[in-house]
């Protein structure tokens, strides 16, 4: 669109053409409108300002010539293919006996016909036998003459690419290494690629050479011996598909694509405050390129409504780019399915979407426009290629911002499609079409192929690199796709965020969490138990305390005595973070005598029954003290588990080496409980059994656990007890624990937790 | 017996095609160069590139050609 501007970039835009949206809903511009499509040939845009006005008109005669051998190449081609089937006909064969010299002579001339060196080349084409003996030829370097024409063309397409990019020729590297890959010398292709790799390294190296970098990899495969990446490099060179492989190995790309599999599923989630506060309230195409940059790549993506200037409400899906992280995640953005959103028409990212789709409610046959940068540029072309989708819904408009989305056709035709592309990114160019594309892909398409003087990848690749170029550098391409989103251009009336997920997530905490529930009726009204912990983390820490107290505080409650290590009674203190709950978020901290068996102490097989399930458990801790911070569990933990938690600031932090507890607050402090963990023995997380005795009465209660714990025979965490009059920081003290180090603590840095209500016991 | 004349007439009617294709792929590349010529865009080496596939192309054409009428001979002869 614009060469040289005031900010020193060089974009330039390629409109190619644009089709009125579907739905009934054409744009309100009437420059858009009666503007002519301006078919040219794919990156063929009449470039303005930058170039000199002899390259201007070079370049569309280099990009038709590059595109015309290609056609010649094909049908050199298919007559290397016709002469192979002739020469291989069994017919032709058995026919010899009935007139040998004449079928001597005639398969002589067919030989010579599709291995002439002067003439086809090495043609041997088409068939099974054709295609191994191919394959053989290619292994001996034996080119064909169709395979040297398209070499031209590609040539040529470097050629009109550095009229743009000069210093693809002007630079000695980069100049070495393309005429070395174009003249076939491979020694000298390997040594100039070091020397590239050495000078700039790895990511300078793709980002200067990305805007040839189909055609490079072409070149390359077309004439190198190895025969597997053949077939990709045709494609590329034809623009006849989607490189069905990479060019460099010729690795298929369907075969890397399948491993990406799932149904895709979709979760709503509430953005942070943070995040909330940078969505936009109106919508426009940076408003929404903005959104994906609030979003980031993080495995979600955003769909709004939009009351438009007719008081229409529409849609927009706004879909980001691949999530950093393991190539294969959980997440349909991974790396593998931003390969498989690319390379197949379907792909659990695209499932997802259309999940999340559904979910939002959206009335059949309404508007929608899609945006999406990147692999979500890809996924978003599926859904529009979609008939199904598009059969329940009105895509109206799809814009891709720097996604390789060259081979995807929309199922509706009316479906106005935008793609926005940086030459010096690599993404788009991975489906083999990049800045030196002469083919006419896509007619109806407005296509935004320019360069700015970031040529750096990834940081050219960014949504907010993108956003910015379509903000300050390419107002005429940004105001035509605004023109186009019209409809969509008014307040957003509503906005949700989902999760998107390869398969659809397990219902929270299935199986462990999925357990029939109750009513009870307490004083805060009908509670649901049991009580269900999604996400907690837990502390045990036991010390050795003073025995009489211990027999003290145990008197008349039917339990006892205290388990005794030493002479002296065992005591726990035991912290729980719970995080999620059916009772909602909430801390703990109890101070317990563990207790044997209620009706027969045994001295020696306490200690394995310690570590029972709580199930089968029967010895415990008698918890003598509680504290919870919260009023509503507080209030309710009487009635349900006999115990009489009173409130207090806690701070409960546990992690695989160290923890912190804290109960009450700095003026009151009860303990604090503080340090390394020491050495950790992996194991699953432990159940606690919990006595308590209210009005006469003794309840058991249990915790049920699920997730890693550990065990840590090794603690130097120190307890230290405040000198708040509470009962907890008394009878801490009176047991002598202020300052003691604990025996051992069992942690749990994630785990679940399932508390049915207490169960009366009789123990006296 | 007589359906296989019938299939290598069939072969060298499509080679005859070809090398009439091959011919005009000849003529197209000099077009091609002389535009690009004209133009003042062809690049240095396009010329003798292109001359090379000319050459290649009419030597195609021509051994597709008697390969087509090596065929004929051989099927008119599979008749008898």
């Amino acid at each position: 669109m614009s060469g040289a501007d005031a900010s020193g970039n060089h974009p330039r835009s390629d409109a190619r053409g644009e089709a009125v949206p579907a739905g009934g809903a054409p744009a309100q511009s009437p420059q858009a409108a009666d503007t002519p499509a301006e078919v040219t040939p794919a990156g063929g845009a009449l470039p303005q300002g930058a170039l000199a006005e002899g390259a201007a008109a070079a370049q569309p005669l280099l990009r038709t010539a590059a595109r015309e051998l290609a056609e010649i190449g094909v049908a050199i081609q298919e007559a290397s293919v016709h002469a192979t089937a002739a020469l291989t006909d069994g017919a032709v064969l058995g026919a010899l006996p009935y007139a040998p010299a004449e079928g001597y002579r005639a398969q002589r001339a067919l030989l010579r016909a599709v291995t002439d060196r002067r003439g086809l080349g090495y043609a041997v084409a088409g068939g099974r036998l054709g295609a191994l003996a191919a394959r053989l030829g290619g292994m001996a370097g034996a080119e064909s003459l169709a395979v040297l024409v398209l070499a031209t063309s590609l040539r040529l397409r470097i050629t009109a690419v550095a009229l743009d990019h000069p210093e693809l020729v002007d630079d000695p590297l980069l100049g070495r290494l393309i005429g070395a890959v174009g003249a076939d010398r491979d020694i000298e292709s390997v040594r100039a690629l070091r020397a590239l790799l050495r000078d700039r390294g790895a990511v300078r190296t793709l980002s200067e050479l990305a805007p040839v970098f189909g055609e490079v990899l072409a070149l390359r495969a077309l004439l190198d011996e190895n025969p597997l990446n053949d077939t990709a490099a045709w494609l590329i060179a034809t623009g006849k598909g989607y490189a069905s492989a990479d060019p460099i190995i010729g690795l298929s790309n369907r075969a890397v694509a399948v491993l990406d599999t799932g149904e895709g599923g979709a979760r709503r989630l509430e953005p942070t405050p943070a995040e909330a506060a940078r969505l936009s309230s109106k919508g426009s195409l940076l408003d929404f390129l903005r959104n994906l940059g609030a979003l980031g790549t993080t495995g979600r993506v955003l769909i709004q409504s939009v009351a438009g200037p007719d008081g229409v409400v529409r849609h927009v899906v706004q879909a980001p780019g691949m999530r950093s992280g393991r190539p294969d995640n959980d997440s349909p953005q991974d790396l593998l399915g931003a390969f498989s959103s690319a390379v197949l028409d379907s792909g659990p990212y695209s499932r997802a979407l259309i999940k999340a789709v559904d979910d939002f409610g959206i009335p059949p046959g309404g508007e929608i426009a899609l945006i999406g940068h990147s692999a979500g540029g890809a996924a978003i072309m599926n859904l529009a290629q979609d008939p199904e989708f598009c059969a329940r819904y009105t895509v109206t408009h799809a814009v891709a911002v720097g996604s390789p989305v060259d081979f995807k056709k929309p199922a509706d035709p009316r479906t106005w499609i935008a793609s926005v592309t940086n030459q010096h990114d690599i993404i788009p160019t991975l489906d083999g079409q990049g800045a030196g594309g002469c083919f006419d892909l896509h007619p109806g398409w407005y296509v935004v192929d320019y360069f700015d003087p970031t040529h750096l990848f990834p940081i050219c690749h960014s949504i907010e690199h993108y956003t910015a170029n379509l903000a300050d550098d390419l107002p005429e391409a940004r105001d035509r796709i605004d023109r186009q989103l019209t409809p969509y251009r008014g307040p957003v009336t509503r906005s949700q965020v989902y999760l998107l997920s390869d398969r659809d997530p397990h219902p929270e905490g299935f199986p462990f969490l999925t357990v029939p529930t109750y009513p009870a009726a307490t004083s805060r009204g009908t509670l649901e138990l049991p009580v269900r912990c999604q996400d907690g983390s837990a502390l045990t820490a036991y010390f050795a305390a003073d025995p009489g107290v211990a027999a003290t505080l145990l008197e008349g409650t039917g339990l006892g005595p205290a388990v005794q290590v030493a002479g002296r009674a065992l005591v726990a203190v035991h912290a729980f973070w719970n995080r999620r709950t059916s009772l909602g978020g909430y801390r703990e901290v109890h101070l317990g005598i563990v207790v044997h068996d209620p009706w027969r102490a045994r001295p020696f097989r306490v200690w394995p029954d310690l570590v029972r399930r709580a199930d089968r458990r029967r010895s415990g801790s008698f918890l003598v003290d509680s504290v919870v911070d919260t009023d509503t569990v507080s209030a309710v933990a009487p009635e349900i588990w006999g115990c009489e938690p009173s409130v207090a600031p806690l701070d409960v932090a546990v992690t695989a080496r160290s923890a912190r507890i804290v109960a009450g607050g700095p003026d009151d402090r009860l303990l604090t409980f503080r340090g390394p963990l020491g050495p950790g023995i992996p194991a699953g997380a432990w159940d606690l059994v919990g006595y308590s005795h209210r009005e006469g009465a003794t309840l058991r209660s249990c915790v049920e656990t699920r997730g890693r714990g550990r065990a840590h025979p090794a603690p130097r965490a120190r307890l230290t007890v405040g000198q708040a009059a509470h009962p907890m920081a008394r009878h801490l003290r009176e047991l002598g624990l202020d300052g003691a180090r604990p025996l051992l603590c069992l942690s749990a840095v994630a785990h679940q937790t399932l508390r049915a209500a207490g169960a009366p016991v009789r123990t006296t | 017996m007589p359906a296989v004349p019938q299939a290598i007439t069939a072969h060298a009617k499509v080679l005859r095609s070809d090398a009439r294709v091959l011919a005009e792929c000849a003529e197209r590349l000099r077009e091609i160069g002389a535009r690009l010529d004209g133009g003042g865009v062809a690049p240095e080496w396009l010329r003798e590139t292109v001359n090379a596939h000319i050459a290649a192309c009419t030597a195609a054409s021509a051994d597709l050609a008697e390969a087509a009428t090596r065929l004929h001979v051989y099927a008119d002869r599979t008749r008898r």
